[in-house]
């Protein structure tokens, strides 16, 4: 996927996930959207052209949380280049195994950034999250299954044929 | 030396995209940096979507809900008339206390409290991350909103402005495991903390074992913290545990407003509350 397509599917989906956080009144479970597209570019995109989408993505998801620090633009990168090289190793075609490597790269993601609260947090509580935890990758399985197929049409529609407009 | 870094330009881009926003998160530890331009740009672009799509799915669900509520409404019309005249009565009693509150204030001598404006704004949308519980309203810089502002309902406390821009704020709810909030219980005007975790009720903490508190007691803000205007109601006291030794007791404090189900709110500019853009209001929130 191109990069700005990314930035704007990513865009679109933090804003759609608001909303839909807002009308369920979930309090600790959240889609991690960004983490589905970060583990999309890890399977498909190069090197470069990933890295700074997974920036471009945590730096929305960043700014979108209220309370920007850089931590989920760092988390975002670090989990494109973790993806990238556990890719190597399983074999993702279907929507079902992508989901399952979305859901193993939320789950990293999640301990990550409980980790670093924990680190930078001195009073506040967060066992609250490792504990919103389960549902939160659930809850991201599900959504990397139902975008699995827009995903792959975007990527599909990048794809110029040989000798198109030749 | 350029050959080199020719050679791995690509790893190099790579790190520094790594390690460039660690650095920031370490460096800066729980600190909000302002909105650049780059960041009001984005929120000016979202914000307008995030409003178009919560109104369109509230706009539904409000018609379904209208035609199930249908069926009920006449009696509910009945039921609100009635309370409408027991309200009136109230009012009518509560202007004739009010009155004679500040003439009782005057003959003291007590300075009448600064009331700072009330902004009314609409939430928007809720932040997509679960690690900071915190809210998007439809009011922002332009409207009079500012960082270190409090939010309320007229049922009780919702949060704290942590960030402002041109139409939109973010608002860190009450709930969220950083923030704290200093109180007072209503009937003893003992002093405590009330605490976010992230779910559920709030936690009070400090709260001398020798205090005189109970179960079902009303927890309003104290207004020390320079944040929260004082006598906002926070919520009731359950769970009380009172503890043979130690220097505190703990009890959780049920929220009067349900922070996962906010439609409107009002922004509270407290004598307390930093009104200026770039100042900080990190008082009730690390």
């Amino acid at each position: 996927m191109k990069f700005l397509v990314t930035v704007g599917l990513a865009l679109a989906l933090l804003t759609l996930e608001s909303v839909v956080v807002k009308q369920a009144g979930l309090v600790l479970g959240r889609i991690d959207v960004t983490v589905v597209l970060v583990a999309f570019l890890a399977l498909r995109a190069t090197l470069l052209e990933g890295a700074f989408s997974a920036f471009a993505v945590g730096y929305l998801l960043d700014l979108m949380s209220g309370q920007p620090t850089g931590l989920f633009t760092f988390l975002a990168v670090f989990t494109f280049l973790v993806g990238r090289l556990v890719s190597t190793f399983v074999d993702v075609r279907g929507a079902m195994s992508f989901a399952l490597f979305a859901m193993g790269a939320d789950v990293g993601h999640g301990l990550l950034a409980a980790f670093f609260t924990w680190l930078t947090v001195k009073n506040g509580s967060t066992s609250s999250l490792l504990s919103g935890l389960p549902l939160q990758v659930v809850l991201t399985g599900a959504a990397a299954l139902a975008l699995f197929p827009l995903l792959r049409r975007f990527e599909a529609g990048q794809d110029r044929q040989v000798g198109l407009l030749r | 030396m350029l050959s080199l870094l020719k050679r791995y330009r690509r790893p190099l881009i790579v790190g520094i995209l790594l390690l460039y926003p660690l650095m920031a998160f370490l460096l800066s530890g729980r600190r909000v940096r302002d909105p650049n331009p780059l960041d009001r740009a984005v929120i000016a672009l979202s914000s307008p979507v995030q409003q178009a799509l919560t109104a369109a799915i509230e706009g539904s669900v409000a018609a379904v809900r209208g035609y199930l509520d249908l069926r009920g409404v006449r009696q509910e019309n009945d039921a609100l008339r009635l309370e409408n005249l027991q309200l009136r009565a109230a009012v009518q009693s509560l202007g004739e206390a009010r009155t004679e509150n500040e003439r009782l204030r005057k003959l003291l001598g007590y300075a009448e409290t600064a009331e700072g404006p009330e902004i009314p704004a609409r939430v928007v949308g809720v932040n997509p991350v679960a690690k900071l519980l915190s809210v998007r309203i439809s009011s922002g810089e332009k409207d009079g909103v500012f960082r270190g502002m409090s939010v309320v309902t007229p049922d009780g406390i919702v949060g704290q402005v942590i960030r402002a821009t041109g139409g939109y704020a973010d608002v860190a709810l009450v709930t969220d495991p950083q923030s704290r909030v200093a109180v007072r219980v209503q009937r003893s005007r003992a002093r405590g903390t009330a605490a976010g975790t992230g779910a559920g009720p709030l936690k009070l903490e400090n709260m001398l074992r020798t205090e005189d508190v109970e179960n079902g007691d009303l927890i309003i803000t104290a207004g020390t913290d320079g944040i929260y205007p004082p006598g906002m109601v926070v919520g009731t006291v359950t769970n009380l545990e009172k503890k043979e030794h130690g220097m505190f007791q703990g009890a959780d404090i049920v929220p009067a407003v349900d922070t996962s189900k906010l439609e409107e709110v009002l922004v509270v500019g407290s004598p307390y509350s930093a009104m200026a853009p770039g100042s900080t209001g990190e008082g009730a929130s690390k």
